[in-house]
């Protein structure tokens, strides 16, 4: 939670586990291999600074200059955004979940980084996976994964694709 | 909260824990007619993703009745019980596990907990927190216990778990007991003791 990953090393395996009301965020230069994921908890920063990817406004500049530092050109960047849930009907945790969603489309949007996939909302928990050269997805607790966004056909991916998922 | 708590803080916090999750195992065990074991619980106060390690594997999948808490310290009650601790529960309550009359089954275990852990620790110290509306879901470990703690802790650096362990004597059922106060609030826990963060 608030924690981010970059890799841009094809095989390499970031993952977000347990996302509730979380966003797992991850932007991808398809073309570059490189892939980041950030683990968002809150829309907004209110004036704190750190940790970054805690919150959705200083999530996502952080990851975009994260993957651009790691190789990724960043007009190519696309996003997938995975959880979002809200896991209780009433309470403290008063739908940040969508709350969550909707600061990081905004943050995005101000980016102009394309939302290429989203599995957002729902009542239920999500595991996010972003497999450098294979793919990203998201899986419900106990549930298959469900692959939302290829990430094969990289520029020199093919030498050593991983074991697994890629189509 | 300035996220620093003190040894003695947190013993002090783990002994108001003892004593709550005490009266609330006598409750479970007269509900239940069954003896209840307490464990020692703990108290950590860490940053939310190791506060969420803290509490358990987030891969693993469990049945979460969370209450939020109002009153003067705002937070939450969190019980976490594996699948088949829950099914026992139920068991023991005369409900077929896993249909709709053991969520609710579940959810009066979390009143009848929540309620007697939250009486014990208010005339402790003086302090007033009442419980809500219990909620029943399964899921992944992780994704209850980082979402009822991003509402408890919202923009505060660490999150306060006081984690306490009930056992039903006889039968492969733990219950874990969690109260996750919100940020600052823990200042009107400590202070009825003379230990807040001002005179620490």
């Amino acid at each position: 939670m608030g924690e981010l990953a970059v890799s841009d090393a094809v095989g390499d395996e970031l993952v977000a586990i347990g996302l509730g009301s979380c966003i797992g965020l991850a932007l991808v230069d398809r073309a570059a291999n490189v892939a980041g994921l950030a683990h968002v908890v809150l829309p907004e920063s209110q004036g704190k600074t750190e940790p970054k990817a805690k919150f959705a406004d200083l999530a996502v500049p952080d990851l975009i200059a994260r993957v651009v530092a790691a190789g990724a050109v960043r007009r190519r960047l696309e996003a997938v955004l995975i959880g979002g849930a809200r896991m209780f009907a009433v309470g403290a945790s008063l739908d940040i979940g969508a709350r969550n969603a909707e600061a990081v489309r905004a943050a995005l949007g101000e980016e102009g980084i394309k939302i290429q996939a989203e599995e957002v909302g729902g009542n239920r928990g999500r595991t996010a996976r972003v497999i450098i050269g294979s793919d990203i997805s998201s899986q419900l607790a106990g549930g298959t994964r469900t692959s939302l966004l290829t990430l094969s056909g990289g520029l020199g991916a093919r030498a050593a694709t991983p074991t697994g998922t890629a189509s | 909260m300035s996220g620093r708590l003190t040894d003695m803080q947190l013993d002090a916090l783990r002994e108001l824990a003892n004593i709550s999750s005490g009266t609330a195992a006598t409750s479970l065990s007269q509900m239940l007619g069954r003896d209840v074991d307490l464990n020692v619980p703990k108290a950590f106060a860490l940053p939310l993703a190791d506060a969420v390690d803290a509490a358990g594997d987030p891969a693993e999948e469990v049945t979460g009745i969370a209450l939020a808490v109002e009153g003067t310290v705002p937070g939450a009650v969190l019980l976490l019980v594996p699948p088949a601790g829950a099914a026992t529960l139920c068991g023991l309550l005369g409900v077929e596990p896993g249909s709709e009359l053991a969520d609710s089954a579940l959810g009066e275990i979390g009143n009848i907990l929540g309620a007697a852990y939250l009486n014990a620790l208010g005339s402790m110290t003086g302090v007033e927190m009442l419980p809500g509306t219990p909620q029943v879901i399964t899921d992944l470990l992780g994704a209850i216990v980082a979402t009822v703690l991003a509402g408890a802790v919202g923009h505060g650096d660490v999150a306060l778990v006081l984690d306490s362990e009930l056992d039903i004597t006889g039968e492969p059922c733990a219950i874990s007991v969690m109260l996750l106060p919100d940020a600052g609030g823990v200042n009107d826990l400590l202070a009825p003791l003379g230990l807040s963060e001002a005179t620490a």
